[in-house]
């Protein structure tokens, strides 16, 4: 439906629904605005887009458009009226209010608009002191305009509620947090979106302050979390100025979290590694890159020649970008000639790849994080998104204040818990029984889709004679969840039209962590919300920037990119002919069988590009060992990480900031990273130090930049042969699947047909199985591993910016009834031990925790907590069972 | 909206606003002041956002953060305490009560509903009237609390009809129910021409049908506006005092029209007494079967809960009502969304006035042409008109529309008392604007007030004599504006802010009649709006004091 209207006398068609300024701006017209946001609902305050409407003055942003409707946007009485509002409103504002550079006050520009330098009126103005006690965000109440901006974007499109207008009259005014409280002590969670909406500089940045010029503004994909936020970069002097969500980006929508929009003074902090570091007489010391290449490849010939090139194994680097990752795949297959590559979704996510593809047949989310806004009911399992997704989290949260319904499933009091309809809070590895005990109920209560089921799926039969063992009373028995909130779950769930699953690592972070995606996919295949226009399937949150894309362009032992497996002859022929080397059709190493290689002597050199496995990777001790034991041990980083200070060599690379490339993220799409800042000192992008390495080898890699590493992909890749650099610059961001240059790309996968090998989704009959490790009275404690808002991973990056202003240590997570039993207070010191290490650190006395269980965050190397974590792996895929760990706790 | 996002939040969640003003408001009773911890502990007991319990407690006079005495009186500032006082505002009595050393804080208030015989204050929640009104604060003079005449002109009684012995109101509300006849109401009220009686005089059966119709799903709500805010008006709280099983009556057949099952009374916290009443008369009215769940054979339910409001004139708008209600800032939100479409709680709501809920009984009993024979053209049926102390005869006078006001001035309100003499009228409250005596033959009635340059408002006539100087009436209707003015929208929130400046500075806005343009035709609701039109109608009628251009 659309309505035609005319505005300044040219007829303009717009979409049914849409207010006067929407015609204005189809029209190429303009009117200024200050109170308006396109990501905010109209609010109409400022009176500054007054124009005539069919003759009168009225607001264009609230003025609901009508068929017909005659709009002026040069009626002299309705400009009159909006520079009356504009000056009314500059008269109570310091006259500095006038003095912020135009391009960063949307009030100066509305002054210019509509002809006002100074004001008619005399008389009080606004008075108040800034408040300067937020590391990344200013507040200076005298530059308030009152349009409530910030107040909206916390409340509508953040949902975190931390800002308010207090007062009335003339002296309203926005007041964070509490009666007389600092900004520091609001809510605040400091995802920016106040400062990027407000339209004077009353809030704003500390990049922000300087008045010099941005000198250029690149748009780039976020390197945080794997959402894939994109931002716009603004430089000054060779810095980071500040950074501001795109309103362009497609999966943000212009909004950002604390991490992408002001985490980015690690790309400049001074111990960014600048030169090639070689380890001489046990120390760490400076080298050339001559150097450093030579002794490098004249190990790895030494080591190959030695013991051939299974003797050599590369961990590749799901923070890098694609062409990097193809790049760093094939220098192992062809140089090298190994499959021994693996990156680090085998730590978090090869369970969601092995399972997906097992019961839907593609490694990757089902759909579209766009799908979400027709979502009616979301299952979030083993995921906290407001913290490790932000991005998401918020959009999770606006769709449930507006009434979708939420299930979650987690054994901790996350913060969207307390808007869940139900909160299955279950034992830690009990995923598989609940999961089981909703698809039994589903069947029992009639919400299975037969016709979907009959039509488009296997495996009905086993499953409903193994659901059988799977009643509420049973399935309570094993995970502690009570029967009749699994019954509220599984109708809420059952009951919903356009239901989403969204899950994260507290899924696949287990001994059966690909039962547990198979048994939650299930409940999807039976409800027919997978591969229907309705349902919202099935969605994974992936943890690192690219950690999708690691793996799509073949940084895996068994997968060729595009997930052609290495035992596929015609595939792995078809790579053979255009790289001209033999491809082994055996699968090298995943990392947690390189350790072990490594251990027994079977690998003797390691090549670790952007991963602190050090940190990271669970059973630190043991993976101290491997370094250790091994004759080589590269480092590829940008800074000297645990990992580096125990290499022997140290390459020093490019941040997100720096690379030229494209990332994907967790919905599947190509987006581009462009670099906003040059690699500091004699540091290289990680593609031209994989291209240096190569070529002390002797191989031509070919390849010479990042947009012919993605054309050779795409050429190897049906799943993206339609992605180019080119194209994604000219039309945005693309969803794999995307089989030729005139396809859009997949947005919702299955449509057609599921991409198993008989075109039918597999239910999967799976058990519940227990942890590798069980509370026992010497370990009664369960140890739950996870991240939190302000850091991100191993921490290298967040701890090198003004984050640890907001957090600057790990305190384990105890119930208050477990402390008190064990006399310890919140703030204390205590000791957590596992039959692995030791962590002393400050508690943390909450409920979000469950009695009997404890979590902390592995961001802070002093309190390590992948030395607790047990080497129990996911029999399916290895990753490591991060989030069930036996341990003690005690008062230090 | 701020605060829209947190309402749904609440809806969502069924953490519902009341308790916040009235959790609030309990700190007030208790204690001198409220603190950064009462802000915590009340957001954490409800589960809503601190900073929207902060927000909400610094908009509404009665809450805030300023210190109080434990005694705390309330000076009635409205225009009709004013003109008693010759001209004086309220802080007149504040001086006088300092002096003494009263040991109480102070507080201007607009207004108390004692505009027939103040001044008036209202003391914790004491009400003292009178000209020896300070006396009685000081216990120098006995307290006086004296009742509202009233009186009917009309020969079948309408909305006086309780108060004059007429018949049950609950009679009509059983038939209808007995019927089963939903569309029986809207009909009836349709015929009879009924038209909203808050000020902006909305035909009242269109707003009940556009949300019996609405598509949007859940609940619908009925809102009864019981916060006559208007200083001069006092109908609704004789109405909400003296027969509130007519007004309970009334919403109940309301609702049955549009399918509401759940009822608010907003009443304003300066009418302790009508709050109590409703109370009292809602447990009665449960008791007796009029009100509760399954009212009849279908399952019909309608309840009604009361709630207090806490100081705002603006309150009275409709959004900003259903804003405080849903425990937010009582700020004006920009329409559409119209709260027949999304009102409170997102879901269609229809906001009706106390004296307009209480010709509802009569209207359906008698039927919609009985009414309809009442008044004129475009102003039908009858209205209660409030005349303040300046008048011999003060009081509420019940009369048909279309009755010129020097009928209703000089025979009902028999002439100015005293010597003095009657200089202007204020028709319709502060927003309402000013007649000269030259002006009395206007007829009572939305369109023929209009064109006379004011409004009728909720229908009060506030008589001034020569004693209240020009200067001082525009300082008083400045200084209500801006007390009052919400603060959302820019040309309102400066606007007022400037035009009292320019009053108290002596002078005049450098900009006058920019200013008054650039806020009606700029501002978001009808407050701001109407400011000027006030403004206007006293220059007009004082136009050689103020020297004014006119």
């Amino acid at each position: 439906m659309t309505v035609r209207a005319s505005v300044d006398g040219d007829d303009v068609l717009v979409e049914d629904g849409a207010t006067a300024l929407d015609a204005i701006r189809a029209a190429g017209a303009e009117v200024p605005t200050l109170c308006w946001d396109e990501r905010l609902r109209p609010y109409g305050s400022c009176r500054v887009c007054m124009v005539a409407v069919d003759g009168s003055p009225a607001p264009a942003c609230s003025t609901p458009l009508a068929d017909g409707m005659e709009i002026s946007t040069v009626d002299p009485p309705a400009r009159e009226v909006a520079r009356g509002a504009l000056e009314l409103l500059v008269s109570a504002l310091p006259e500095r209010a006038l003095d912020v550079p135009a391009e960063r006050s949307e009030l100066v520009r509305a002054c210019d608009a509509l002809g006002i330098d100074r004001d008619r009126f005399a008389g009080a103005r606004r008075s108040g002191s800034v408040d300067h006690s937020h590391p990344y965000l200013k507040y200076d109440p005298e530059l308030c305009i009152t349009c409530a901006r910030c107040v909206r974007m916390c409340d509508e499109v953040q949902g975190t509620f931390a800002l308010a207008m207090v007062g009335r009259g003339f002296e309203t005014v926005m007041a964070p947090g509490t009666h007389g409280g600092d900004w520091s002590d609001s809510d605040c969670v400091a995802c920016g979106a106040c400062a990027d909406s407000c339209p004077t500089g009353a809030i704003t940045e500390p990049g922000l302050l300087d008045p010099q010029p941005i000198e250029r503004t690149t748009m780039t994909t976020c390197g945080y979390c794997g959402v894939g936020c994109t931002l716009d970069v603004h430089v000054r002097d060779g810095e980071v100025a500040s950074v501001s969500p795109s309103l362009a980006g497609p999966v943000n929508r212009g909004h950002a979290c604390v991490k992408g929009r002001f985490a980015h003074g690690f790309a400049r902090s001074g111990d960014r590694l600048t030169t090639p570091l070689l380890r001489r007489n046990g120390r760490l010391e400076e080298a050339s890159w001559e150097v450093a290449i030579e002794y490098v490849t004249r190990e790895l010939r030494r080591i190959t020649g030695d013991h051939g090139p299974n003797a050599v194994a590369a961990i590749s680097s799901a923070r890098a970008t694609n062409e990097e990752n193809y790049l760093l795949q094939k220098l192992m297959r062809v140089a090298i000639g190994t499959n021994s590559v693996d990156n680090c979704s085998r730590l978090c996510h090869a369970p969601s790849s092995a399972g997906l593809i097992a019961s839907l047949g593609l490694s990757g989310g089902s759909n579209s994080f766009d799908d979400f806004d027709h979502a009616d009911c979301f299952l979030l399992a083993g995921a906290n998104p407001t913290e490790a997704h932000p991005v998401v989290g918020a959009r999770i949260k606006q769709r449930v204040i507006n009434g979708a319904s939420l299930i979650v499933v987690d054994p901790r009091r996350i913060e969207l818990g307390s808007y869940a309809d139900v909160h299955l809070r279950g034992h830690p590895g009990s995923n598989v029984a609940v999961f089981n005990g909703l698809a039994h109920l589903l069947l029992a209560e009639g919400y299975a889709d037969e016709a979907f089921l009959a039509e488009r799926a296997d495996g009905l039969a086993e499953l409903r004679e193994l659901l059988a063992d799977y009643t509420p009373e049973a399935a309570e028995e094993i995970s502690g969840v009570p029967a009749d909130q699994l019954v509220a779950a599984a109708r809420i769930y059952g009951e919903a039209a356009h239901s989403a699953i969204v899950y994260g690592l507290g899924v696949t972070e287990h001994a059966h962590g690909t039962d547990g995606v198979r048994t939650l996919t299930n409940l999807a295949i039976m409800t027919g919300a997978v591969g229907t226009r309705d349902g919202c399937g099935v969605n994974p949150l992936r943890g690192q920037n690219n950690v999708q894309g690691a793996s799509d362009v073949g940084a895996l032992p068994d997968l060729l990119p595009g997930y052609q497996r290495v035992s596929d002859d015609e595939a792995a022929s078809r790579f053979e002919r255009a790289w001209g080397v033999t491809i082994d059709r055996k699968p090298g190493l995943r990392i947690p069988e390189m350790f072990d290689a490594a251990l027994d002597g079977r690998l003797k050199a390691l090549y670790v590009f952007g991963e602190d496995i050090a940190q990271t990777d669970p059973d630190s001790g043991k993976v101290e060992a491997v370094m250790e034991a091994c004759e080589l041990v590269v480092s590829q980083e940008i800074f000297l990480s645990r990992t580096a200070e125990r290499a022997d060599v140290v390459l020093p690379g490019a941040s997100f900031l720096e690379k030229d490339g494209t990332f994907v993220n967790f919905d599947r799409r190509f987006q581009r990273a462009r670099p906003a800042l040059e690699p500091p000192g004699d540091a290289r992008t990680d593609f031209d130090v994989i291209q240096s390495v190569a070529q002390g080898l002797g191989t031509d890699l070919g390849c010479p930049t990042p947009a012919d590493a993605m054309r050779e992909l795409a050429s190897l890749a049906p799943l993206y042969a339609g992605i180019s650099h080119e194209r994604l610059d000219r039309e945005g961001p693309l969803h794999w699947p995307c089989r030729s240059a005139d396809e859009p790309g997949e947005a919702t996968l299955y449509m057609d047909g599921f991409a198993t090998p008989n075109g039918r989704a597999q239910l999967a009959a799976k058990p519940y199985l227990p942890p590798g490790e069980q509370p026992d009275a010497s370990y009664p404690f369960l140890l739950v591993t996870g991240r939190r808002l302000v850091h991100y991973n191993a921490g290298t990056m967040t701890r090198r910016t003004d984050n640890v202003r907001l957090l600057n240590a790990e305190r384990v997570e105890v119930n208050p009834a477990d402390a008190e039993r064990l006399g310890v207070g919140n703030g204390d010191t205590v000791a957590v031990r596992s039959r692995r290490g030791l962590v002393t650190l400050g508690a943390h006395v909450t409920d979000r925790v469950a009695p009997g269980e404890l979590f902390m965050s592995f961001h802070f190397p002093d309190a390590l907590a992948n030395s607790l974590t047990s080497d129990a792996v996911d029999d399916v895929t290895s990753c490591p069972e991060y989030k069930v760990t036996a341990v003690r706790l005690d008062a230090a | 909206v701020p605060g829209q996002t947190v309402s749904e939040l609440e809806r969502r969640y069924a953490r519902r606003g009341p308790a916040i003003l009235e959790l609030l408001r309990q700190v007030r009773r208790t204690r001198r002041r409220i603190a950064a911890a009462d802000i915590d502990r009340i957001a954490a007991e409800t589960g809503l956002p601190r900073a929207h319990v902060n927000g909400a407690a610094s908009f509404y006079a009665d809450l805030g953060f300023d210190d109080r005495a434990e005694r705390h009186v309330q000076i009635c500032d409205g225009t009709a305490c004013f003109a008693a006082r010759g001209g004086r505002d309220a802080s007149v009595v504040e001086t006088e009560l300092r002096a003494a050393e009263a040991d109480a804080s102070t507080q201007p208030v607009y207004c108390l509903g004692y505009c027939y015989a103040g001044p008036a204050a209202l003391d914790g929640e004491s009400p003292h009237a009178g000209p020896d009104l300070v006396d009685q604060l000081l216990g120098r003079a006995s307290p006086a609390d004296p009742e509202i005449p009233f009186q009917s002109q009309v020969d079948e009684p309408v909305v006086f009809a309780g108060l004059t012995g007429g018949e049950d109101p609950w009679d009509a509300w059983h038939d209808v129910l007995a019927a089963g006849d939903r569309g029986r109401v809207i009909r009836e009220v349709l015929e009879s021409g009924l038209r909203g009686r808050g000020g902006a005089g909305f035909p009242a059966a269109r707003k009940w049908q556009t949300v019996a119709e609405s598509r949007t799903p859940g609940p619908r709500y009925l809102i009864c506006n019981g916060d006559e805010g208007d200083p001069g008006s006092f109908v609704d709280r004789l109405l909400m005092e003296r027969d509130p099983q007519r007004l309970l009556a009334g919403m109940a057949l309301a609702a049955y029209a549009t399918g509401a099952e759940h009822g608010y009374v907003y009443v304003r916290s300066e009418y302790p007494r009508a709050r109590e009443c409703l109370v009292e008369a809602v447990a009665l009215a449960r008791e007796h079967g009029h009100l509760g769940p399954d009212l009849d054979a279908a399952g019909t339910r309608f309840d009604v809960e009361v709630f207090e409001g806490a100081g705002s004139y603006v309150a009275g708008e409709e959004t900003s009502l259903i804003h405080s209600i849903e425990g937010l800032r009582g700020e004006v939100a920009v329409r559409p969304p119209y709260p027949t479409d999304r009102g409170l709680m997102h879901r269609p709501t229809v906001v009706n006035n106390v004296e307009t809920l209480c010709a509802v009984p009569w209207i359906v009993a008698r039927g919609g042409a009985a009414y309809h024979r009442h008044g004129v053209a475009g102003s039908r049926g009858t209205k209660v008109v409030c005349l303040n102390e300046r008048f011999r005869n003060p009081g509420a006078y019940e009369v048909e529309l279309g009755t010129p006001l020097r009928a209703i001035v000089e025979d009902l309100g028999g002439g100015i008392a005293g010597e003095h003499e009657l200089r202007s009228l204020q028709v319709g409250g502060p927003l309402g604007g000013f007649l000269s005596p030259a002006q009395l033959d206007t007829a009572l009635g939305f369109d023929a007030l209009r064109e006379a340059g004011v409004e009728l408002g909720h229908g009060s006539l506030i008589a001034i004599d020569e004693r209240a100087s020009a200067v001082d009436l525009l300082r008083h209707v400045w200084r209500f504006a801006a007390s009052e003015s919400c603060g959302t929208c820019a040309p309102c929130r400066v606007g007022t802010r400037r035009g009292l400046e320019a009053v108290e500075s002596g002078g005049r806005a450098v900009a006058e009649q920019e200013l008054l343009e650039t806020m009606r035709l700029g501002s978001l609701c009808a407050f701001g709006r109407s400011v000027p039109q006030a403004v206007r109608s006293l220059q007009r009628t004082y136009a050689g004091e103020l020297g004014v251009r006119s």
